[in-house]
């Protein structure tokens, strides 16, 4: 499976939040803070309604980029500031370039987009082991 | 009301964590998009790397068994995060607390069976743009007192 880079390289995952992913999520991570799955807490909270966990963002993030070197395992570094929430049927779509390029780690630049084209992730740094 | 920053340098944890075969499947299809059912985690979406579920594909792969899906480190690191901010005397109000930022660093893989030792430390209290912010580093380490995972966690709490 033996694939070359190179600094520019691009690639592309796109992820929908379904109605009930915060709730999932929530059950396999254990983070059941109300704002993720109780629509009436996130209004109180002034959310507007429940947000996905930012940390399921991070994880498709890693996602696209496991994708894109072949392998989750690889995955050695992930930086990110969550923009703005993403909410339940949101659309979002991660483009990744590649940013550097040493001996065995590859550097990638995230940004993740709504289907309103609002950034939630800008300027992620992913960071994955190519030995 | 601003946090004390006093409170720079208090520490949390140590907390344990035994890393479980059917958590990390759990984990990884509810990452992938799966849709859990009638007992199980569902079907993997067609992205999902076997390496993270299936026994059979992954004991052929490179590392010999089922790998965490590299942010199910979040499971058990967020621990000391979420202990400072729900510390009483920090007196966060949880329900304006967002996840602002954060940083994980992977020194190896993980698998079922290990054993995941976190400690934390409350890092910084600032306050900016009329927000307070609460940043935790965390280390994890294994059985074998390896330092598998770092992360940083920055926490905001709107006004």
């Amino acid at each position: 499976m033996a694939r070359t880079f190179q600094v520019g390289d691009t690639f592309t995952h796109v992820r929908e939040c379904d109605l009930y992913r915060p709730i999932y999520y929530a059950g396999a991570s254990g983070d059941f803070n109300p704002i993720h799955i109780d629509p009436e807490v996130g209004k109180v909270a002034g959310l507007n309604g429940v947000i996905l966990q930012g940390l399921c963002t991070l994880a498709w993030a890693v996602e696209a980029v496991g994708l894109f070197v072949g392998d989750p395992g690889r995955i050695r570094k992930v930086k990110v500031r969550f923009s703005r929430p993403v909410r339940p049927e949101d659309v979002v779509t991660f483009e990744g370039k590649v940013i550097a390029l040493e001996a065995d780690r590859l550097t990638t630049e995230v940004t993740a987009t709504n289907q309103r084209g609002e950034a939630v992730l800008k300027g992620a740094i992913v960071e994955a082991s190519l030995g | 009301m601003a946090i004390d920053k006093r409170f720079i340098g208090r520490e949390y944890g140590p907390y344990t964590y035994t890393i479980g075969a059917e958590k990390l499947r759990e984990f990884a299809l509810a990452v992938g998009g799966a849709h859990p059912a009638a007992g199980t985690p569902g079907e993997p979406p067609e992205h999902v790397s076997p390496l993270l579920y299936d026994d059979a594909a992954a004991k052929k792969g490179p590392y010999g068994d089922i790998i965490a899906f590299p942010s199910f480190a979040v499971v058990f690191a967020i621990r000391p995060f979420g202990a400072a901010v729900a510390d009483p005397e920090l007196g966060v109000n949880l329900l304006m607390l967002v996840h602002g930022e954060q940083e994980l660093e992977f020194l190896d893989v993980m698998r079922p069976g290990d054993v995941m030792t976190t400690t934390g430390r409350i890092e910084n209290i600032y306050g900016k743009a009329g927000m307070e912010f609460v940043v935790v580093a965390t280390e994890s380490r294994n059985q074998r007192g390896d330092v598998v995972v770092k992360g940083l966690w920055t926490g905001v709490i709107r006004s």
